[in-house]
């Protein structure tokens, strides 16, 4: 007699063999040992699996409390949040009670003239240069973490995507082979010194507690240090990251520098963009080409060739300008040596801060405007855009929900996942761009890049849909996951994002917060969707 | 009311103390976050189920006719729970009944993988457990309820709309692939 199929005898290991079938198998058992072996073999297997399923999960291990006292994980995560709104707001408003001095309120990113200026200032900064050299430095950096990153990358995906394995290792030698040729001379001690009788012909990293250059490089200066000082030459740019600067050499090229001073005596070639606590371009300074800073104190006695562009505390000019000087930000004041080539353009918060001397000559027109804030609560048209805007949201969640019901269902759950999302989030926020940089700096990822970046902004917006939801479901407590339940809990989730967005302080705060969290959602649910579908 | 026969705390549970209730609870939760957590997959939903089921078991005890032992009985109501909360997640369980029509495909009893008993050992147990959670959720769901639930085919059958020949083939083929992942871990 054959043996029977193996599914057959698993159905009998299970007890489910029933009727005349059952009794044929028995039949043949009695006379076939390899087949007896094999369902004593496959009872074993059920016992085990038994057993196997009986140790409970790790996570089982907590099951003690009560239901009814078990605070469930949405209403702990709600309880460290509001503890820590509170905290915020409570420093927060600690903070704004100190008085911050007049002169730092630029600074301060709690006062919305703060954080306006140090967004701009920041985009302002970079827009006019300061990126290019930036981002010249930072291709050294950059193509380091990149290898590391390919090397990780390669471990992780080789093991989940074995076959494209010889795909990933082109892409290496490709990515490895346009590695841009790195000429430098790096230095680092104590003390960092370019002697007055030395050259060095390359561009020159400098890290030490003091860089100082008496002699001449002959390229860029890159330094990092506690006090970098310029008394010889620098033919290239002078790129510091330090406590002070001082120029009282030459820099033929530019100055970008984030400093906590910067002190120009001598030449500047070009222009200087700098991020400071305190810029001053003493008597003896001169700079070939325009300035443009954010800075707590801008003093300038010497000559600035071109225009001005200062986002200060305080601006105080006895020097030339050649063209424009535009300033925003507190006090301005032009002694009677000042002398400005072009228009003086002025944003000041009161007009009895700006002091111009009588004899102070201003070539062009004379611009000075009191900025006067008007609150946007009492503006019917903000009322109306923030209807539109709510709308707008309803109308993407709807359509998100028609299309991709499965998708954004399962990422508004995400959303629950609490602190796994938010850190997610923020490490999707700060990586992706970091991720696009490296794209397009190898060329071959550009449309890659663009694409991840249209789906970056696009999950950016959609973050609040996503938390929105979950939030209206969690309030609502509503089980169900019907269309109008769910419209109707992001409807009510995205009306408390939006008024909790405006409360002062920790409104920012908030928003940032509901960004990292639906992006960590979205992030998540993405990786699980791209897993490779349950085969049957 | 800890030392109390199960007999008793179900009395005082059917008429709703709530000492009982919390008893049963810590004396179940858990078996059924367990039973939970491998049919739905990820800690937070099979927490919040958990709740649920014991929540609902206030209103559904009075229901327990002791036909079948207690845990047996809370099992298959949270086993319905996790099936409905799946079926809610809009899975498609049409994916399973597509696979029947090469139910009989399967072979007889030959030089295929070797049961899983013949090359499971104890280290290895971990590693099953975590596949059992990797398996796809058409071949978990009824692994879970055969050999966690302990449901008959029958029961398994009816609770997901299947056949019960398909409800065999299921756990077969899940079974088939813990070998597979269990002779990978060798």
């Amino acid at each position: 007699m054959d043996c029977f199929p193996e599914l057959t005898y698993a159905i009998l290991a299970d007890g489910e063999l029933a009727g005349e079938e059952a009794h044929q198998v028995r039949n043949h058992l009695a006379a076939c040992s390899r087949c007896r072996e094999l369902v004593e073999t496959l009872r074993a297997e059920n016992r085990i699996l038994e057993e196997v399923l009986r140790e409970l999960p790790q996570e089982a291990g907590k099951w003690a409390g009560l239901p009814w006292l078990r605070r469930s994980w949405v209403w702990g995560d709600l309880a460290i949040v509001a503890a820590m709104l509170a905290l915020g707001a409570a420093v927060s408003q600690w903070f704004d009670q100190q008085r911050v001095p007049e002169m730092l309120q630029w600074l301060n990113p709690f006062s919305s003239a703060g954080g306006m200026n140090l967004i701009f200032n920041l985009s302002y900064y970079f827009g006019h240069g300061g990126a290019a050299v930036l981002t010249h430095y930072a291709d050294i950096a950059g193509w380091v973490s990149l290898l590391g990153l390919l090397g990780s990358s390669a471990l992780l995906l080789g093991r989940r995507w074995r076959r494209s394995r010889s795909g990933l290792c082109l892409l290496t030698v490709l990515l490895a082979l346009s590695l841009p040729s790195i000429a430098l001379e790096r230095r680092h001690s104590e003390f960092v010194t370019v002697a007055a009788n030395e050259t060095v012909d390359d561009s020159l990293v400098a890290a030490g507690n003091t860089v100082r250059i008496e002699g001449v490089v002959n390229g860029d200066l890159l330094a990092f240090g506690r006090t970098v000082e310029v008394s010889g030459t620098v033919k290239g740019d002078l790129l510091s990251w330090a406590q002070r600067t001082e120029v009282h050499g030459t820099v033929e090229g530019h100055i970008y520098t984030f400093s906590q001073s910067l002190d120009v005596g001598g030449q500047v070639g070009h222009g200087i963009y700098a991020w400071v606590q305190s810029l001053r371009v003493d008597d003896k300074g001169h700079v070939g080409d325009g300035i443009v800073a954010g800075a707590a104190d801008v003093g300038l006695e010497g000559d600035v060739m071109r225009s001005v562009t200062v986002f200060a505390g305080s601006v105080d000019v006895s020097g030339n300008i050649g063209r424009d000087l535009t300033m925003t930000g507190g006090d301005l004041t032009l002694a009677n040596s000042a002398r400005v080539g072009g228009n003086l353009t002025a944003r000041v918060r009161r007009q009895k801060e700006v002091h111009i001397a009588d004899r102070a000559t201003i070539g062009g027109k004379r611009d000075i405007q009191v900025r006067v804030t008007k609150t946007r609560f009492a503006q019917p048209k903000f009322y109306f855009f923030q209807a539109v805007w709510l709308l707008a949201a309803m109308l993407v969640g709807w359509l998100g929900l028609v299309f991709f019901p499965g998708f954004f269902q399962g990422t508004t759950q995400a959303v629950g996942a609490g602190w796994r999302s938010v850190g997610l989030g923020f490490a999707v926020l700060v990586g992706a761009p970091v991720a696009m940089i490296v794209g397009v700096a190898t060329l071959v990822g550009i449309p890659v890049s663009l694409m991840l970046l249209a789906l970056y902004l696009v999950a950016i917006y959609l973050a609040k849909v996503w938390v929105g939801a979950f939030l209206g479901k969690v309030l609502l407590k509503r089980a169900t996951a019907t269309t109008r339940d769910w419209l109707l809990g992001l409807l009510v989730g995205l009306l408390i994002i939006t008024v909790a967005g405006f409360i002062p302080f920790v409104g920012g705060l908030m928003r940032f917060g509901v960004v990292c969290l639906g992006l960590g959602a979205f992030a998540w649910q993405l990786y699980h969707a791209s897993r490779p579908a349950a085969t049957t | 009311m800890e030392e109390l026969e199960l007999e008793s705390v179900l009395e005082l549970a059917r008429g709703h103390d709530a000492d009982a209730l919390a008893e049963l609870y810590r004396r179940y939760a858990r078996r059924v976050f367990g039973l939970c957590r491998y049919l739905l997959g990820s800690t937070e939903t099979a927490e919040d189920a958990t709740s649920e089921v014991f929540l609902k078991l206030q209103r559904s005890i009075d229901s327990y006719d002791g036909s079948v032992p207690f845990p047996s009985w809370l099992l298959r109501v949270a086993s319905n729970h996790c099936i409905d909360a799946l079926r809610r997640k809009q899975r498609e369980w049409q994916v399973i009944g597509e696979a029947e029509a090469d139910a009989a495909l399967l072979e007889v009893a030959g030089p295929g993988p070797s049961p899983l008993s013949e090359v499971i050992s104890a280290e290895l147990q971990a590693a099953i457990r975590q596949a059992i959670a990797r398996l796809p959720e058409n071949y978990r769901v009824p692994l879970v309820l055969r050999y966690y639930s302990d449901l008959s085919y029958d029961e398994i059958a009816q609770r997901l709309g299947l056949k019960r020949d398909h409800v065999a083939v299921l756990l077969f083929r899940a079974k088939r692939e813990l070998r597979r992942v269990a002779r990978g871990r060798e």
